[in-house]
């Protein structure tokens, strides 16, 4: 068949076209191509009012620093006429220091950076170097971390009677304090008062297993910073940090973050101090006003300065927030899975169920884990089909015994999800609705197909799907391509023209390839 | 090899799915007429309308209310097949003989009244036909030929015949064997046999893995062995692709004993394995054919399959 030449100028105009946008876009953008990869980014502002009656005001608190895991950029110190500023470097941390002199007058100071942070996991060796012989200085007691007091020392030794590696005594000591309830701050709490009331706050329960980590010999510090999110508040947080092996490792053992730190987590400073301190007597209000910004991960740029660029890609979508940006994510992400299903088909030749369940069942295992979702699947598959199956043979009609499976899936989720809570296994409650339903589509395929073709057949379509689900999750799980088809939506067109090149294709696929080869041999005559 | 794999444009002589579909469905076969062969009761319809030979269509019951008077009706034949109209792959379908004393054997076991209406109701339900509800043919029973006895003796054989632009092109013979259960399809252990379309002889048999001279089950050779009624079932399959307003279709024949050839159904999407039976590939096989129908084209100059005339769809179809 022929398309019409017309039909095909006008696809090659557009498809040039859509080349020429992209390619006007791409340029100045592979300019500021960052390979920090950032995962959020914040507009941090600290805002204090003061008034002082006799004149002299001092205002001390921590700056943030750049280290491997956070970047800060654009900081304005807020001087200003009568206000001096000063940096000022102590034990290691970054001070900020503001001065004014006038008396009796309402004066505020705006301190503002931008912040950029990742997510780090730390890896922990089994055991690592003890310090217990060296005097060091992290191992000190001091009057709010009361290492060697009698009842900690008894905790701890209690608490790590048994362990085997340095790795497990860590993980008990953390799993103890992680435990204890949390409780606002109302007053002062150090590591002593939080073992006797067990209930404390992040300052008291860090402070704990600081003292717990030192009396066992495992240096460790206090580390301080705020918990950014998209809100004016006046509270910071408190974690932890033990040594290992040169390396100091964060742990929160409020949030239950184990040798990890989420990335808008701002590091302001380490040791038991106050982030704010200010001279006495003054009249004193503070907030941080924290804004959270769109990230475009893997630029230098956020999504403002890319519109200046060009006002022609979805991020408006985004910020107006006429679709949430997952949902954005999936959608777009659609047609990409597509295309790939389409060649895997195609040319490959695999045999998938339906065309678009492998992209859905792929986009299912981007909340669920790869190999935990791949395990949940094959098993929840297994175990519905073998109920389903006296139902099957009570020789149903289609439609209702497809309710019956997925009421089963429905409770066989519900009891993962409450054993999930109970022994705390998070992706067993990761199931949501849009899952559970793949999943059920997928099931319910599974066993007509078993009916239609025997197992051996259909286990064999449910393996080339996995693999096509395999191939799907490792392209559409890339953190960039959601981003990258926000700033260039021309891809979706030229997924199209693809498409059409794809509809075109009469080779044999691979598989046929394969199969056919007795006939694809020259016969030697 | 590995070019193989790369390589984008039709092979010059095997058809994959993706040629299938582009070049021989999609133009021959409008996605309208496809339930004309897809129900069996409409395509026999056809068939009788044009006086081709098929089994003889005993009753269709399309409702529940009908199925007890029909039933009774068709207790005067001494053997009957029941099937659903758009059943696949041979589901459903029971073939039922006269026992003693007017009751009703299935294969082995006896089966009373009750069970047959039973077994009927659960066809027009749509339990064999993916949901929808469906239609129930009861047809007579059709006797094999003895040819089919002397290569192996049970199940059901068919011969397959594909046409395209009402012209045979491949053609096959089905047999079941010790391993498939009673069914001829080639994915369930049944073997294809391939046939010498000119001379209406069996060439070899294909396993799904090797060629052999002779059924798996019997160790005499079939090469060479002549079929029966071979004029007769061409014919038939000619008329039959005239018939239908598809031409690209994969017909189902068998010769009865008595009877003698019978088309069983018709297929809108015939599968490819029949290249392997026959050891060629379809663009191939097409191009042999219009080589004896006309003088012009030169023998064996493959390069000219690609541009064969009866690929070509025709201007307004």
């Amino acid at each position: 068949m022929h398309t019409p030449q017309n039909l095909k100028m006008a696809l090659l105009v557009i498809s040039f076209l859509t080349g020429l946008s992209l390619l006007y876009k791409a340029i100045p953008v592979s300019k500021n191509l960052d390979d920090f990869y950032a995962e959020e980014m914040y507009l941090v502002t600290y805002r204090y009012y003061f008034k002082n009656n006799d004149g002299n005001t001092t205002i001390k608190t921590y700056l943030p620093k750049n280290n491997s895991r956070q970047r800060i950029s654009a900081e304005e110190t807020g001087i200003k006429k009568g206000i001096q500023f000063e940096r000022l470097a102590k034990d290691g941390n970054l001070m900020g220091v503001w001065t004014a002199n006038k008396p009796n007058v309402f004066q505020n100071v705006d301190y503002q950076f931008m912040y950029e942070g990742k997510a780090t996991q730390f890896h922990i060796p089994q055991n690592f170097k003890s310090t217990l012989e060296v005097a060091h200085p992290y191992l000190n007691e001091t009057e709010h971390i009361q290492a060697f007091h009698p009842k900690i020392s008894q905790k701890a030794r209690e608490l790590v009677l048994g362990s085997r590696s340095d790795l497990e005594s860590i993980q008990r000591l953390f799993n103890f304090v992680h435990a204890i309830p949390s409780a606002p701050i109302i007053s002062f709490t150090d590591a002593l008062t939080t073992l006797e009331q067990n209930r404390a706050s992040c300052n008291g329960k860090s402070r704990l297993l600081v003292a717990l980590a030192r009396n066992l010999g495992y240096p460790s510090r206090i580390k301080g910073g705020i918990l950014l999110e998209h809100v004016r508040k006046r509270t910071s947080h408190a974690w932890v940090e033990i040594l290992v092996n040169d390396q100091w490792v964060p742990f929160d053992a409020l949030n239950g973050h184990f040798a990890y730190l989420p990335s808008n987590f701002l590091e302001l400073y380490a040791g038991d101090e106050f982030l704010l301190v200010h001279t006495a007597g003054v009249q004193l209000d503070y907030t941080y006003e924290i804004k959270e910004l769109d990230k475009i991960p893997f630029l230098s740029m956020n999504s403002e300065q890319f519109s200046n660029i060009s006002p022609f890609s979805l991020w408006g979508l985004v910020e107006q927030k006429v679709l949430p940006k997952k949902g954005l994510n999936l959608l777009l992400l659609l047609p990409i899975g597509g295309l790939l299903v389409a060649f895997l088909r195609n040319v490959v030749g695999l045999k998938t169920f339906g065309v678009f369940l492998p992209v859905l069942i792929a986009m299912a295992l981007m909340e669920t884990g790869f190999a935990q979702g791949i395990l949940l699947f094959l098993g929840l598959i297994m175990f519905v089909g073998l109920v389903a199956h006296p139902f099957n043979r009570m020789g149903l009609l289609q439609t209702p015994k497809m309710v019956i499976s997925l009421t089963l899936m429905v409770l066989v989720m519900a009891v993962g999800s409450y054993l999930g809570v109970k022994t705390g296994i998070a992706w067993l409650t990761s199931l949501t609705i849009f899952p559970t339903i793949i999943l059920t589509i997928s099931a319910e395929r599974f066993t007509t197909l078993i009916q239609e073709d025997g197992f051996q057949k259909a286990s064999s379509t449910l393996l080339q799907t996995l693999m096509a689900v395999s191939v799907c999750y490792y392209v559409i799980a890339n953190e960039w391509l959601p981003t990258v088809l926000i700033l260039f939506p021309e891809i979706l067109i030229w997924v199209i023209m693809l498409s059409i090149v794809l509809g075109k294709y009469i080779g044999l696929r691979w598989t046929e390839v394969l199969r056919f080869n007795p006939l694809l041999t020259p016969k030697s005559v | 090899m590995l070019g193989r794999f790369f390589k984008i444009g039709p092979n010059s002589e095997v058809v994959g799915l993706n040629d299938r579909n582009l070049n021989l469905i999609y133009p021959n076969n409008p996605r309208k007429h496809y339930a004309l062969a897809d129900d069996k009761v409409k395509s026999k319809e056809i068939l009788h309308k044009n006086h081709i030979a098929c089994a003889e269509t005993y009753a269709v019951i399309n409702r529940v209310s009908e199925i007890k008077r029909t039933w009774n009706s068709c207790k005067q034949y001494d053997a009957l097949a029941i099937k659903p109209a758009n059943g696949c792959g041979g589901n459903g379908i029971k073939i039922l003989r006269k026992g003693l004393h007017g009751t009703w054997v299935s294969g082995n076991k006896m089966i009373r009244d009750q069970q047959v209406a039973q077994h009927i109701m659960s066809i027009i339900s749509g339990v064999y036909s993916m949901g929808s509800t469906d239609s129930c043919l009861i047809e007579e029973c059709i006797v094999p030929h003895p040819f089919f006895g002397e290569i192996y003796g049970t199940g059901v054989p068919d011969f397959r015949i594909i046409t395209l632009k009402h012209k045979p092109v491949l053609a096959m013979l089905r047999m079941p064997t010790s391993k498939s259960d009673g069914k001829a399809n080639l994915h369930q252990k049944g073997v294809g046999i391939g046939i010498d379309i000119n001379q209406g002889t069996l060439t070899q048999v294909f396993d799904g893995k090797r060629y052999l001279d002779h059924h798996p089950d019997n160790p005499q050779t079939i090469t060479g062995k002549i079929i029966p009624y071979w004029n007769e079932l061409i014919e038939i399959s000619k008329a039959t692709a005239k018939a239908f307003p598809l031409d690209y279709l994969g017909i189902d024949l068998v010769i009865d004993e008595t009877k003698g050839p019978q088309v069983m159904e018709v297929n809108v999407r015939p599968g490819l394995g029949i290249q392997l039976v026959n050891k060629i590939g379809l663009r191939k096989a097409i191009a042999l054919v219009e080589e004896q129908q006309s003088k012009y084209v030169p023998i064996r100059k493959l390069s000219r399959y690609k541009e064969s005339p009866i690929l070509r769809p025709a201007a307004n179809n």
